[in-house]
């Protein structure tokens, strides 16, 4: 259970001509908790395969604990898999199962059998030894998976989307059984998922990956609020983004003055110095709603176009004057939301919340809209994106 | 429309009526399917009725093919008759047939089960090309394929001797597509997860195909072995080219030989319904085995077995 410190230089794995993972450089500290975001096809399921032994790289190197492991065998690596499938053999009971791996470790038998029930305790699974994968939930498979490899006591653990296949709420649970599990038994984690918030509420930090290179890397709180370009800061969640122009009149250093439309605003976060076209950024939770015709910096009049109920917060979807839409995401307290399709409001955008994002030509909302579609979002792929 | 002012159709009984009448003359979709029905029933007696006529005289008293004097074991078992158990040639030819049948089933399905794990491996051109040598044998004549063999063994190789080894020779080249084809469609099904995590969980390459690969092929190599040996069983061509003395007859042979004269009568019935029944077990321990050896998975299990062991 030593060690687990993971570092790729320059890793690169090409399939033919397609370039799946492009000279990627991360390092993992040991006992972190660390998460590659990112769409289907960006190269962050085939960068776990690469770690874990299933494709050898093209070239750069995969270091674990100081060793260049990039062309062993996967079984000679202490590394152990929780798989999208889960992959537990059908002809073997739980308790066999999660045995399987330590027939290759000299363990001896007796202790084996405490080993077993002491990683199906972890996952609170005793007393289901004697069941077959096909008489557990999907849940209870994502369990075994988990025991499976935890009992090998791995310096690094891979999981490869590993509640892509469980419901909503199931998710929810096992994202905060994950995160407490690996605090207690302090193995590195390597996760892949394309959901975000996954990524966000249990990494200590993560990788957001776009076409096979790295967009941004830090903790989640650094690319939830400062995302490094429009790509990522799309990609996490609802994003508001507007074309925008930076005016000269800006100090460059803590105010930047851009033009949007026919409209000046101030914005204090973000590249300051950047020059000519630049994506303006927005939490839908910033955003201020004023009743219509109130004057004040970063004031933009608009009308409310849509109202989505979301039980605890109301999406309100704003058309400004300028033509952009914008998400704002207003809390239901005890006051009933007072806008209604149509009514003209003063759209507040503060300074410090405004962030400039430099523009990488690509439309993050193009890829986030193939994966997350079917997620709340697909209200914001109807309305017109401001690209 | 009804609506239609001076339409004759206003003047028909209302909507509900109209659709009923329609019902009937194109008919309930959920009526009994009398026509389908009668048909299988034909098919059914068809392709029974002769295999049940035959079997039955085996059971004859006379010795009377076409004529029922009684029923009777004595074909089979019975003294101063030439039965299946007493007559020397007829119960060699029982004997050649199982050994022929184990035999060919021993050797060909471990080289089956090598060549679709080596195929589905091993991807390049010579691989695709030896996919194609592993339908071979549903698309060439098995006359040519006999007469080839007995050509080789005659002129070239005559180390293999004409009788048994010839036969097992050409029995298992004959057959080798069943577990070859077999498995490797199991192996597609079955996708490179299982041995990926075994090689994950510490297993070597030969320890995961050991530990994971061959008991999740098991039910694909039990229906195949099942396949080959009743296919054997009722293996004639191949086996009456290159079969030597009476002694390496099996029952096609002997049955073929004798039928216009020689041994006739009941003998040659009981004779091929050892020959039926034998297929028969097999195919429904094949089914059975598949079922079992496959549980735990969420197949649609019947449907599956019976493919497998029809060999699609």
């Amino acid at each position: 259970m030593s060690g687990g410190h993971v570092k790729l230089e320059s890793l690169t794995k090409r399939f033919d001509d397609v370039t799946a993972v492009d000279e990627i450089s991360v390092e993992v500290q040991a006992g972190e908790f660390f998460s590659l975001l990112g769409a289907s096809g960006c190269g962050k399921t085939t960068t776990l395969r690469m770690v874990a032994g299933f494709e050898p790289p093209s070239s750069g190197k995969i270091l674990l604990d100081g060793t260049d492991v990039g062309n062993w065998a996967p079984h000679r690596r202490n590394v152990n898999t929780v798989f999208q499938s889960y992959a537990l053999f059908p002809f073997l009971t739980v308790a066999e199962n999660v045995a399987f791996g330590l027939k290759y470790k000299s363990v001896p038998k007796s202790e084996r059998d405490s080993r077993v029930s002491e990683a199906l305790e972890m996952v609170q699974l005793s007393g289901y030894e004697k069941r077959r994968p096909n008489q557990l939930s999907g849940g209870q498979q994502q369990r075994v998976a988990l025991a499976r490899a935890l009992v090998l006591r791995p310096s690094v653990l891979l999981l490869d989307e590993p509640l892509g296949a469980l419901d909503a709420k199931l998710r929810r649970t096992l994202q905060v059984e994950l995160g407490a599990l690996q605090k207690q038994v302090g193995i590195t984690f390597l996760y892949v998922t394309h959901d975000q918030e996954e990524a966000l509420t249990m990494s200590d930090r993560l990788a957001v990956m776009n076409r096979g290179r790295i967009a941004q890397l830090g903790t989640p709180e650094e690319v939830y609020n400062e995302p490094a370009d429009a790509f990522v800061a799309d990609f996490l969640g609802v994003s508001n983004l507007m074309d925008a122009q930076v005016e000269p009149g800006g100090n460059g250093k803590e105010c930047c003055q851009l033009r949007l439309g026919d409209f000046i605003l101030e914005a204090k976060a973000g590249e300051l110095d950047a020059k000519g076209a630049v994506k303006l950024a927005i939490r839908p939770e910033r955003i201020n709603l004023e009743p219509y015709e109130t004057r004040g910096v970063n004031c933009v009049p608009g009308m409310v176009e849509r109202l989505v109920f979301l039980g605890s917060t109301t999406h309100i979807y704003v058309r400004l004057a300028t033509g952009s839409a914008l998400q704002a995401l207003v809390r239901n307290g005890g006051d009933p939301v007072a806008y209604t399709q149509g009514t003209p409001v003063s759209v507040g955008l503060p300074a410090d919340a405004l962030r400039v994002l430099p523009d990488p030509g690509v439309s993050a909302a193009a890829i986030r809209d193939e994966t997350l579609g079917e997620q709340l979002l697909d209200v914001t792929s109807a309305a017109p994106s401001a690209s | 429309m009804a609506s239609v002012t001076g339409d004759p159709v206003t003047t028909s009984p209302p909507e509900s009526a109209q659709y009923a009448s329609r019902g009937r003359a194109r008919g309930n979709p959920w009526r009994r399917p009398w026509a389908m029905e009668g048909f299988t029933w034909l098919y059914i007696i068809w392709s029974i009725v002769p295999i049940a006529i035959a079997v039955l005289f085996s059971f004859n008293k006379g010795a009377s093919q076409a004529t029922w004097q009684g029923f009777s074991t004595k074909w089979y078992v019975g003294r101063g008759v030439t039965s299946v158990l007493h007559n020397p040639s007829l119960h060699h030819a029982v004997i050649q047939t199982i050994v022929l049948a184990v035999l060919t089933t021993v050797i060909c399905v471990p080289i089956g089960v090598g060549f679709a794990i080596g195929i589905d491996r091993w991807r390049t051109r010579t691989a695709n090309g030896l996919n194609f040598v592993m339908i071979f044998s549903f698309v060439i004549p098995e006359l040519l394929l006999a007469v080839a063999l007995f050509l080789l063994v005659t002129q070239g190789l005559t180390f293999i001797k004409l009788g048994t080894p010839a036969e097992v020779a050409g029995l298992v080249v004959w057959n080798l597509s069943w577990p070859a084809i077999i498995v490797r469609a199991r192996l597609v099904s079955i996708g490179r997860h299982y041995e990926e995590a075994a090689a994950d969980l510490g297993a070597s390459r030969f320890g995961a195909i050991r530990r994971v690969l061959l008991p999740l092929l098991m039910p694909a190599i039990f229906a195949s072995a099942v396949l080959v040996f009743a296919s054997t069983v009722d293996d004639f061509v191949i086996v009456e080219q290159v079969s030597s003395t009476a002694n390496t007859q099996p029952m096609s042979v002997l049955i073929y030989s004798n039928v216009h004269g020689g041994l006739s009568g009941p003998a040659l019935n009981a004779l091929a319904t050892i020959m039926l029944v034998i297929s028969l077990i097999a195919a429904l321990v094949g089914f059975v085995g598949y079922k079992w050896l496959s549980r735990g998975e969420r197949t649609k299990g019947d449907v599956e077995a019976l493919t497998a062991v029809a060999g699609i």
